[in-house]
């Protein structure tokens, strides 16, 4: 018994069952207008009337989503890696990471629609390089962080440039390149959801949301909402999934012993 | 194991200073094929460095270098001695295996032929049954015992190692000295140690070069004449502690008390 009092999962399901109790039964007690928010219940069975429909956004986001953090990821292991080489590159990039970071993206997003034209380009450029900041301060910090007696070691037997960091500065931003992914995840969904509404899009979770709030369908816009949360999650549970298999040696991912 | 062309490694008045400060003077000193040459001295004498300047990681102020003939560098490009730095500085997210075998993945093409083989090595030093664990399953011994096999592995001629034994508890370093004096022995590799301790430099060397403290200079030369294999039981011996003295005696000399 007092295995499973101390499972995490026992008490991620009580968390869920308790949200999801009270979620309900304070939108019926308090007669909640269904656009403002839905009862879980009404959630379930709008999803189940059309599951399909659901299903089709649920993946376009997520293809959205998946494509558009490997594009910044890609991009910013480059840049990353540049940067952590060459200190005045560093500084010098500054002002265009910070940039990038506190602009609200709402505010350019025609002007990207405008550059890129309607859908998926310009729905996969806002969520890289909104994504883009966190993975090349990620990349910078965590190759900077390889242990210097291993790079000594690397240099006395005159290792190349791309074998340092291949085998030692690469698997050392690792970490914390994990720790952007959990932060991207979430930022990039946002993003993703956002264009898909703002992009002129015919399909995504985001478009079907504008639509629903367009046609004043407050079932269809908290189903969506709710996608997008379950979308969310994946998400999250894939960066932990793939982070417990690449970092089973890192102190992060050790049981703690007792 | 390939061995030297008979030339050794080489240091001729090899100075070193950092700015304003002079932290090493000209310092000679020779290292044969097959030889252990032990450089004792105080915290800060500067040891490390000409250890560093030797493997080419920091450049000489003065005097030269050579590692059969060629300057660092070239020995470094051609994988000519392999460097025990202070920590083991094993890559947590390799194995064992994979740690011990670095030194022969990377830079690969001046591998010698054939290449000591790794799970010999490491059966050697008692980590047989470790070769599929990683970095933090290990004790600070294990680990350093990794490094001692990741630069054995790498088949050259030379090995600089830098206060390997440094950060281990007393009974574990003495351990470590008899198990590197047992890999030393039969593989004819020349080997420049560098160490604070008198009995380390006593049971592993065949000459102790004594630095005095900052900026280092060369205070005395001492030859051990004990025989070989050494075996743990020598360091009870009178002979023993007779050299040790004389370079306790030396060290004081150079300390200028």
């Amino acid at each position: 018994m007092s295995r499973v009092r101390d499972s995490a999962t026992f008490w991620a399901i009580v968390g869920t069952v308790g949200l999801l109790g009270f979620w309900e039964s304070f939108v019926r007690l308090r007669n909640v207008r269904k656009f403002v928010l839905l009862p879980p219940s009404e959630i379930g069975s709008t999803f189940l009337e059309t599951p399909g429909f659901y299903l089709d956004n649920i993946w376009v986001t997520a293809r959205h989503l998946v494509i558009g953090l490997a594009l910044a990821l890609t991009v910013s292991l480059a840049f990353g890696a540049l940067l952590a080489a060459i200190r005045p590159l560093e500084h010098a990039s500054q002002p265009l990471l910070v940039l990038i970071l506190v602009t609200p993206w709402v505010a350019y997003i025609s002007s990207i629609v405008l550059w890129l034209g309607r859908g998926t380009p310009s729905i996969l450029f806002l969520v890289a390089f909104v994504t883009v900041p966190a993975f090349v301060y990620a990349t910078v910090s965590g190759m900077r962080s390889a242990d210097p007696a291993a790079r000594e070691l690397f240099a006395s037997i005159h290792a190349s440039r791309w074998e340092v960091l291949w085998r030692l500065r690469l698997p050392s931003a690792l970490p914390s390149l994990f720790t952007a992914a959990r932060f991207n995840v979430g930022l990039g969904l946002a993003a993703a959801y956002f264009a898909e509404g703002a992009a002129l899009s015919t399909d995504g979770l985001g478009e079907a949301g504008r639509r629903a709030v367009a046609f004043n369908d407050g079932s269809i816009l908290w189903t969506t909402i709710l996608c997008t949360a379950v979308l969310g999650i994946l998400g999250q549970v894939g960066v932990l999934m793939l982070e417990r298999w690449l970092l089973h040696w890192h102190a992060s991912q050790r049981r703690p012993s007792r | 194991m390939t061995s030297g062309n008979g030339q050794g490694m080489r240091a001729r008045g090899v100075s070193k200073r950092f700015g304003a400060i002079e932290a090493l003077s000209p310092v000679d000193l020779t290292v044969a094929p097959g030889e252990v040459v032990t450089v004792l001295g105080p915290s800060g004498c500067g040891k490390t460095t000409l250890l560093r300047m030797i493997a080419g990681l920091e450049p000489v102020s003065g005097g030269s270098i050579e590692i059969d003939g060629d300057p660092p560098d070239s020995a470094r490009e051609r994988k000519r001695f392999g460097f025990v730095p202070q920590s083991p500085a094993l890559l947590p997210w390799r194995t064992v295996e994979a740690n011990a075998r670095l030194l022969q993945d990377i830079n690969a093409g001046a591998n010698p032929s054939p290449l000591p083989d790794v799970v010999e090595l490491l059966e050697h030093v008692g980590l047989g049954d470790f070769c599929g664990a990683y970095p933090h399953e290990l004790s600070g011994g294990m680990q350093q015992r990794v490094a001692l096999v990741r630069a054995f592995g790498l088949g050259a001629p030379y090995l600089l190692m830098d206060e390997p034994f440094a950060a281990l508890d007393e009974i574990t370093r003495a351990d470590m000295r008899h198990l590197l004096a047992s890999l030393c022995e039969p593989s004819n590799t020349g080997v420049l140690f560098v160490t604070h301790s008198l009995a380390e430099a006593v049971f592993l060397s065949d000459r102790v070069v004594v630095l005095s403290s900052r900026p280092g200079r060369t205070v005395g030369v001492v030859d051990v004449d004990l025989p070989r294999p050494r075996v743990p039981e020598l360091e009870d011996e009178p002979a023993f502690f007779a050299i040790e003295t004389e370079l306790r005696r030396l060290l004081h000399h150079g300390a200028g008390r």
